[in-house]
């Protein structure tokens, strides 16, 4: 099982879209996927159509496993699971880490109703706080989305600083640019010298600023389903074989 | 109500399109016509395995779709008419059949037109809730449509919705039998052994014609597919039925008079000689790839060979006796036996004939068991094959008087005594088999030789090399008939067999 984490400590980078394009991807590729969303202000669900549980959100629902399993919801789609929550950061914790432990209850508990999933995407909060470390040691691989702009580069900056300080494995870092406009000056000079700064640090692919992704909140569907051709669906395409490329080959 | 994530609803008639789901729920069902209507077979071995286990099997266009007992939907591409399930091409359909026995070919119980859609069952914000399908089949006779549909993960309040919206259009009808009923109402399910009903104090005659009746019945059922040579059980299943008919000839002394009983014998006698060479020349031919196992690669050129002459003789022998079962004159003389049989007043029936079935039966079968024993303990390493040969045969026919009278005994009794019996005859089977595969390869080596006796050096040492390593099965097989009787002659079978069958005065 691999967990791919979604993540950027700064909002409106297109975190979401990421989430739900990438385990829409995942899933046709034939892979049992989990899609968590642990992003309070996050929308995969919506983009799913699947309502937020009411039970979820009150509850300390991890320390009720059955609870937990019972609150994943099928999506449309063949192989994609949705876990409509959003999680207090201890929730979440507990969460990762019975998750990795192949004999926990949760792990059991999930394998009993067919949900031994091959891979979980998580949606995560865009909060950058120590309790994020844990997110970091707990995924394989961690997808950040960067809008090449000053702002961004400075964020993405203090991305790299947190895994330095906390001695964290950098390689774990996938980073993109996204919502790239070609037009823009400014896009092209800072991909150029992001690129350069952070050789291994991001992926050929790039995600284009399109009006299809946006469209997804009036579709709520992945961008592929409803626009298969489209720049941006190819785009995801292409990002979600470049990552698996990246997790096949640290196996 | 089941936890079962699947759900399939039988429906006579067509599927209605604008299926209306409980008025206090907020869902709506739709319903999407996916492929118009084809031409279907519904596929099944004679025995009707697969609607016996619960599954339907349907062949349309080059795709098969397999309806499992579990109430799931799987299908692959490929066709199925004619062919055994491991010929099927890989697939999920193929992969579920793997339990369908493998001696009997896919054959075709009905045929008719089937239309297939999905169906979804969606909450107000368009999500789908519940997923489904549906399928109509129309024949002659009628028509049915199936709705099956899945409980998705975290949607379990909708799915019960659904299925109870389901349910209550479709009414009392479930199951498959629903589906055959409809729309083959007069396929009949072919049984090689079925239960033969008469009552304790019926007398021995009634008995012996009922059962005579109803095999010579069973036999005629499998001619068409012996003429359609579909698979070599049809074969197997019609000498296996003209065997119980002169069994019960020959172990039910005194039924019919003397001159009746040794007429009957001739003729069920000739019935059955024109099968013998096909039957064995099919059971060498399926055994076929355990011979080449046998031997090593180096004498596989003379095996070929071999089974190429088989092969081209069975081609014969098959037609010779498809001409047989199609000619007028053996139809003509099946229908005037089993007329003969239909009316009693034809037979001719001997001394013992008043007997009560009970008390007949009981004095045969405890005869029949006696000379078992006394065979079988007296079976030591030093005694001649001969002997072991006559135990397989008395066995056999205590057997078929069990399996006879079956009906008027405890069958829980039965069931106890059957299972050693059988690992006993098995046991007796297998010795035989190696046996007679030794006769019939020196049979075929000498067949094959020149008048000064040559014989081709491939050929030759293939048939040399089978012989020797049956003959060692043969002799390994001998050995386990001493430990397998005693096993069937613990004190509880024999108590058993003293509690059913012995009556005062034996």
């Amino acid at each position: 099982m691999k967990i791919i984490a979604c993540y950027s400590n700064k909002g409106g980078v297109g975190k979401t879209a990421t989430s739900v394009n990438l385990a829409y991807a995942c899933a046709q590729a034939g892979m049992r996927v989990l899609l968590c969303d642990l992003d309070p202000q996050g929308a995969s669900g919506f983009y799913l159509r699947v309502k937020p549980s009411k039970k979820l959100t009150e509850a300390r629902f991890f320390e009720d496993v059955k609870r937990f399993t019972k609150s994943i919801r099928a999506s449309d789609f063949k192989n994609l699971d949705v876990l409509p929550a959003n999680m207090t950061y201890r929730d979440f914790d507990v969460f990762l880490s019975r998750m990795r432990n192949k004999r926990s209850r949760l792990k059991k508990a999930l394998k009993s109703v067919g949900g031994d999933y091959d891979v979980i995407v998580l949606d995560c909060p865009p909060n950058f706080s120590t309790l994020s470390e844990n997110i970091f040691k707990a995924a394989d691989t961690i997808v950040v989305p960067v809008i090449p702009s000053t702002l961004s580069e400075r964020t993405f900056d203090q991305l790299v600083g947190f895994f330095d300080e906390h001695k964290l494995p950098k390689k774990k870092l996938r980073a993109f640019f996204s919502m790239v406009q070609r037009r823009k000056k400014l896009h092209v000079e800072t991909i150029a010298a992001m690129r350069k700064q952070y050789r291994k640090r991001f992926m050929s692919t790039s995600i284009p600023f399109s009006a299809d992704i946006e469209r997804m909140g009036l579709y709520r569907a992945p961008v592929v389903t409803y626009a298969s051709r489209s720049v941006a669906g190819l785009a995801y395409r292409e990002l979600f074989k470049e990552l698996k490329k990246g997790l096949d080959s640290k196996r | 109500m089941s936890d079962a994530d699947n759900d399939l609803v039988v429906f006579p008639g067509a599927f209605d399109l604008d299926v209306a789901l409980q008025a206090d729920s907020n869902l709506t069902l739709q319903a999407e016509l996916h492929q118009q209507k084809k031409p279907f077979v519904i596929l099944d071995d004679h025995d009707q395995s697969l609607r016996n286990s619960g599954c339907l099997l349907i062949e349309s266009g080059n795709r098969l779709q397999l309806l499992q007992p579990d109430q799931v939907w799987v299908s692959q591409a490929g066709k199925g008419y004619g062919k055994f399930v491991n010929e099927l091409p890989d697939g999920p359909v193929r992969d579920s059949l793997a339990g369908f026995p493998p001696l009997r070919a896919l054959t075709e119980i009905g045929r008719g037109i089937i239309e297939t859609g999905s169906l979804a069952a969606l909450d107000e914000l368009q999500k789908t809730v519940v997923r489904g399908s549906f399928v109509v089949l129309r024949s002659d006779a009628g028509q049915v449509s199936l709705a099956s549909i899945q409980r998705l993960r975290g949607y379990d309040r909708a799915f019960e919705t659904v299925k109870g919206s389901l349910r209550s259009m479709a009414g009392p009808h479930h199951g498959l039998e629903t589906v055959f009923g409809a729309l083959f109402p007069n396929v009949e399910q072919y049984q090689a052994k079925p239960t033969i009903h008469f009552g304790k104090l019926e007398p021995a005659s009634e008995a012996a014609t009922e059962i005579i009746r109803t095999f010579i019945a069973v036999a005629r059922k499998n001619e068409a597919g012996v003429i359609a040579d579909i698979d070599t059980e049809f074969l197997h299943d019609y000498r296996v039925s003209l065997r119980r008919v002169r069994s019960v000839l020959s172990l039910f002394k005194g039924v019919f008079s003397d001159q009746e009983t040794a007429e009957l014998k001739r003729i069920f006698s000739d019935l059955m000689s024109p099968t013998g060479r096909l039957r064995d020349l099919d059971v060498y031919l399926l055994e076929r790839e355990s011979y080449f196992k046998l031997v090593p690669p180096s004498l596989h050129a003379g095996l070929g060979k071999m089974f190429d002459q088989f092969e081209t003789e069975r081609a014969r022998e098959q037609k010779k006796l498809s001409r047989r079962f199609r000619s007028a004159s053996y139809d003509q003389s099946m229908k005037e036996l089993a007329a003969q049989f239909d009316d009693p007043t034809r037979l001719e029936f001997g001394q013992n004939a008043d007997l009560g079935a009970y008390k007949y039966a009981c004095s045969l079968i405890w005869k029949r068991y006696r000379k078992v024993c006394k065979l079988a303990r007296s079976i030591d390493p030093e005694t001649p094959d001969e002997a072991v040969h006559e135990l397989r045969i008395h066995c056999k026919k205590l057997r078929y008087l069990m399996e006879f009278f079956a009906q008027l005994f405890d069958a829980k009794a039965f069931k106890t005594i059957i299972k050693p019996l059988k690992r006993l005859q098995d046991n007796l089977g297998a010795f035989n088999d190696c046996s007679v595969q030794q006769d019939a390869l020196l049979a075929f080596a000498v067949q094959q030789s020149s008048s000064s006796g040559q014989v081709d050096a491939n050929l030759g040492l293939s048939v040399g090399g089978l012989i020797a390593i049956l003959n060692q099965r043969q002799q390994a097989e001998r050995e386990r008939v001493v430990s397998n009787f005693q096993h069937f002659d613990s004190p509880d079978i024999r108590e058993l067999f003293r509690i059913l069958f012995q009556t005062p005065g034996d």
